[in-house]
């Protein structure tokens, strides 16, 4: 009985890794092609300087045209047909080849082709401009951008981190060996995500600067152009994302964080398994991620008591966190101004004044040639920064209450009879369906 | 069936032993690529370092040659080395960008194949999925509660990471930034017309006590050439070094004057390439601070054409006893405190003056303390230049704190090298400017012009002076003029109380008490007027040449040749030399008078006259 029961268990891992193959062979060719790109990459950030000659005639430059508002349209069309389809793979179908398969063309519509613009990650950013800037407003796309994949994952779950987000899809591809990041660490690490997307949020607030986008590690990839160190950067994510599962995603991205919120709400989400869980614990490991949630034991009492005395004393302890973290909000707002180009102009060329700096920028002599008194430049750099003080407040008591809740709910006992999976957290990826074996038995009936 | 199980263990066999050839040809193709692929970076990192080595814009020769070029414009033979060598980096250059094209190409390939190796290894090891044992009790309250300590620590290293930062923020260049521009703009937040708004910071500026004990700028208080003490020395020798406190050398050369507060005393010295601020200890003449005013903003390259007697420092520095306020010949203008940090700098334009800018500095404070303005303590710069016609001479008032100009005012006047004075008539503040061939007079907070005598012609150095209700001003080729300083608009036929022609000066300001008005020429003829008519009360040839502008302490008038020769008269109705004093060193600058003491700036040294 033994025998038999190792000999099944052995073909049915035979028969998932036949299937991970295929997906990894064509990861492969995804990833050689991203790795082709990268000298054009590098080639693309130099520039040599032209001949210093008089009778040297410089080329014309020429300006490429407007993309029509057609294409614009027809983003926010493949964008809604993507989500759509990554919803029927993931929820309905149960197809890990269809959603890599949509991965790999998300990531080359809305990555290669459309250069990760727009994307609904920086799209957050316009939003939050349009909120606090009146002058400016957000186009019709990007807040489809934003607001479809959110609606999406109300009713479906993540299913566009799964197969429609080109940075996802990307570190899907080169996801060969992902180990598993231990739970203490990926509980510390989850809180990243936060803090950037405070600062993003404040930073757009403030027309400081928009965080997200310029220091998105793929991009350089994408556009097959941009500074050395985001080709680094990108590079140095892709090779991690070799032995950790999209790392990028689950420690980093800040739409992430709202789709996390969502996602928890959703209507209907990806299973393990398509009927009911057998507890042969096949899937444990499965999840790269580490969004696959085991069934709890019961604790005894001494345990109760000392757990609810625990979520006790950090509900009280909740308001100090956010009053002290908001503090260090506040005390680091001068720092965080210098992100705003106007206050670090205005201090660049206080600088440059009083000779504690030598040089010159570009940027001061240009402030310089408009004439304008140096006084009207620190005025302006002071309002900026009683809006960052206020900013950073608000940054630090966000930071200080997800810090809270995080300690409290991790002092939350929910019980949980199967395995499942974090609503929250799970990518809807669907690389634990070929674990389960009720899946398989639903393939074969199925076939 | 043991047949059949031997023929499926024999089918075993051979699989496991084809999968392990499999997984070995995987390692050693990782391998030997792993291997290329480090050879291949080693030589793209040596050829990315030798292009940044080779760098046609950092090329010395080439930039030797670029500057040689400069030197000989039309040498066809340089500008013919500089194609060749420019051609030879170009090539260079690509030649090392195609290296680096193909080197990135087999790098990439070579990680290719490495992933491949590495992905294939991998599979052939792939381990199934074999649940561990079951938690047990207390693991998951384990788990949480590692969970917590991690982020509990996490939120510790951020908390710390930003208080580190909030510090660095704080103590460093931007939370310094930030409490300067607080001060600046708290002060001139609602523009400069608003001109009784309180300050409410504390007291940054002189009251007019303040000013009158000490000799904050160009002859003194007010620019008068009055010694607030009469104590001071008559008799001194610098060869024997009687009477001599102590003698400093100045680094650099300079026509301008020693200015005095309390303890300190300032001088600049400049050449064609060099400009510099000293600060001295009035009481041992130890030179504390000496600043290079270099890295302008905005500072012109080329130096400007002055003749040799003026130099390129010729203008006197100005004090407001927090800071000290200079100038130089290429229009630097830097604002530095009594510990030598700089405040601020800024650079006017090159003036086009035909001997070198020499007009020095001046401040309007205002003369009570219950008559606040918003801009209570300004920075007066007459930058006179060009031609009546050219509209580039201008009168400029400066915020001292910040170098912010709060006004300027143009003057259609050529340029002068006579410096401003600050007159307070009783019934309000005046500045005086001098240039061929007007007398103007301005509004200080607003610098709308007063009125304007035309009574100079010239070029015009003598700087004006103001006593007992009239304003004297003077040139050669012009007159001694005695203006009443109440008028408004063109003055010249209504307020001239008289004029003179006897003496004229070319260089030393006038001086006077109130009672007499003296003028020294040049070439040492002294002239004492009747400051009531003009009349010319006496005469005196001094056979001496001088620059130093006369000085009154007391009732002696005190008058430094060019050969270091103090004169010192009576200011009397009758000639009458008291005594003279030799410094032994050539002086074209005027003494600044302290309590008890003279500071002299000789060709070479700062000297200081006084008991010991």
């Amino acid at each position: 009985m033994l025998w038999k029961s190792l000999e099944g268990k052995s073909q049915l891992l035979l028969f998932s890794t036949r299937v991970n193959r295929h997906l990894r062979f064509t990861s492969f060719t995804i990833f050689i092609f991203v790795l082709l790109v990268l000298p054009d990459v590098a080639f693309g950030v130099e520039r040599f300087p032209p001949p210093q000659f008089d009778d040297h005639e410089l080329p014309v430059t020429t300006v490429p045209e407007p993309r029509r508002d057609l294409y614009e349209y027809l983003d926010v069309a493949a964008l809604l047909a993507a989500l759509s389809l990554a919803s029927y793979l993931a929820l309905k179908k149960r197809s890990r080849r269809g959603v890599f398969l949509l991965g790999i063309f998300s990531l080359l519509y809305f990555g290669f082709w459309r250069k990760g613009c727009v994307c609904s990650i920086g799209a957050t950013q316009n939003i939050v401009l349009a909120l606090f800037e009146s002058g400016y407003t957000a186009p019709i796309t990007v807040i489809a951008f934003f607001i479809l994949p959110l609606i999406f994952t109300l009713f479906f779950g993540r299913t566009f981190c799964a197969a429609v987000c080109p940075l996802g899809a990307i570190q899907d591809v080169v996801a060969i060996r992902p180990i598993k990041v231990p739970s203490w660490l990926e509980h510390a690490l989850r809180l990243l995500p936060y803090i950037y997307l405070s600062a993003a949020v404040l930073f757009a607030a403030t027309g400081s600067a928009f965080i997200i986008c310029e220091y998105d590690p793929f991009v350089a990839f994408f556009r097959r152009s941009g500074s050395l160190n985001m080709l680094i950067l990108g590079a140095c994510f892709l090779l991690v994302g070799v032995f950790v599962g999209r790392p990028y995603c689950r420690f980093l991205c800040p739409y992430g964080v709202m789709l996390n919120l969502v996602s928890k709400a959703s209507k209907w989400h990806v299973t393990i398994t398509p009927g009911e869980c057998i507890q042969c614990r096949l899937c444990e490991d499965s999840c790269p991620f580490g969004s696959i949630e085991r069934p709890t034991q019961e604790l005894r009492i001494h345990n109760r008591a000392e757990g609810k005395k625990m979520l006790a004393i950090l509900i009280s302890l909740l308001p100090l966190f956010i009053a002290l973290s908001s503090w260090l909000g506040v005390l680091i707002s001068p720092a965080l101004s210098r992100v705003h180009a106007t206050v670090s102009l205005a201090e660049r060329v206080w600088l440059e004044d009083t000779g504690k700096i030598e040089e010159t920028t570009d940027a001061s002599e240009a402030f310089r040639r408009t004439g304008r008194p140096t006084e009207e430049l620190y005025n302006e750099a002071l309002t900026l920064k009683k809006r960052f003080t206020f900013g950073g407040g608000m940054f630090g008591a966000f930071i200080g209450l997800v810090i809270g809740i995080k300690l409290i709910n991790l002092s939350i006992r929910r019980r949980r009879m199967d395995y499942e999976v974090n609503r929250g957290t799970c990518l809807s990826c669907g690389r634990c369906f070929s674990y389960c074996p009720i899946e398989h038995v639903r393939l074969k009936k199925s076939s | 069936m043991n047949t059949m199980n031997q023929t499926e263990i024999n089918d075993k066999t051979k699989d496991i032993e084809l999968t392990k050839a499999w997984y070995q040809a995987a390692v050693r193709t990782a391998i030997v690529a792993g291997v290329f692929s480090l050879i291949v970076c080693g030589l793209l990192l040596t050829n990315y370092f030798q292009g940044r080595v080779s760098d046609p814009l950092n090329s010395k020769e080439l930039s030797e040659l670029k500057e040689a070029l400069l030197q000989e414009p039309r040498n066809d033979s340089i500008k013919e080395q500089i194609r060749v060598l420019d051609l030879e980096l170009r090539q260079e250059y690509f030649r090392q960008r195609e290296f680096s094209k193909w080197g990135s190409y087999l790098l990439l390939a070579g990680i290719v194949v490495f992933l491949i190796g590495i992905k294939f290894a991998a599979d052939y090891r792939k381990k199934l999925p074999i649940p561990q044992a079951k938690d047990e009790q207390g693991h998951e309250a384990h788990a949480a509660t590692m969970a917590r300590w991690s982020i509990a620590a996490l939120s510790l290293v951020l908390g710390s990471a930003a208080l580190v930062l909030a510090i660095i923020s704080e103590v460093g260049p931007t939370g310094k930034f930030l409490k300067f521009a607080e001060k600046v703009t708290a002060l001139t937040l609602e523009g400069r017309d608003s001109t009784v708004v309180p300050v409410t910071a504390e007291a940054d500026y002189p009251s007019q006590e303040e000013i009158n004990k000490n000799w904050p700028r160009f002859r003194g208080p007010g620019g008068l050439g009055i010694s607030a003490y009469t104590n001071v020395p008559s008799s001194w020798n610098g060869e024997t070094g009687a009477g001599i406190l102590w003698k400093t050398p100045v680094p650099l050369p300079g026509e301008n004057s020693p200015v005095v507060w309390k303890n300190r005393v300032f001088l600049t010295g400049a050449t064609e390439r060099e400009r510099e601020v000293y600060c001295f200890d009035a009481d041992s003449g130890e030179l504390l601070w000496q600043r290079a005013v270099e890295n302008i903003p905005s500072g012109p390259l080329e130096a400007p054409e002055v003749m040799e007697d003026t130099g390129f420092a010729a203008p006197t520095a100005v004090t407001d006893g927090r800071r000290v306020y200079v100038i130089f010949a290429n229009g630097d203008l830097v604002c530095f405190d009594f510990d030598g940090n700089r405040i601020w700098a800024k650079n006017l334009g090159l003036p086009e003056n035909v001997y070198g800018h020499a007009s020095s500095l001046a401040m309007f404070t205002s003369f009570t303390d219950d008559f606040v303005l918003r801009y209570r303590n300004l920075l007066l710069v007459l930058f006179d230049q060009g031609g009546a016609e050219d509209d580039l001479s201008k009168l400029l008032a400066l915020d001292a704190l910040s170098g912010k100009i709060v006004w300027q005012t143009l003057r259609s006047v050529p340029n002068s090298w006579a410096s401003p004075i600050v007159i307070n008539t009783g019934t309000r503040a005046e500045i005086i400017t001098c240039a061929n061939p007007w007398v103007i007079a301005y509004e200080p907070t607003t610098g709308k012009e007063l009125w304007r005598a035309k009574c100079l012609s010239g070029d015009v150095a003598p700087s004006p002076v103001y006593s007992n209700g009239m304003v004297f001003a003077t040139n050669e080729y012009a007159y001694l003029a005695a203006i009443r300083p109440d008028g408004e608009g063109d003055v010249t036929e209504t307020h001239i109380a008289w004029r003179a022609e006897d003496g004229l000066p070319d260089i030393c300001s006038p001086l006077s008490n109130g009672e007499f008005v003296f003028l020294l020429a040049s070439y040492g003829i002294l002239t004492c007027y009747n400051a009531q008519d003009g009349s010319v009360v006496w005469e005196q040839d001094l056979e001496a040449s001088f620059k130093s502008s006369p000085s009154l302490v007391g009732d002696k008038v005190y008058l430094m040749s060019d050969e270091g020769v103090m004169f010192i008269v009576a200011a009397e109705r009758e000639f009458k030399e008291l005594s003279r004093a030799e410094l032994g060193e050539g002086v074209h600058t005027s003494p600044a008078f302290m309590d008890g003491r003279i500071y002299i700036r000789g060709k070479k040294n700062l000297y200081c006259i006084g008991n010991k």
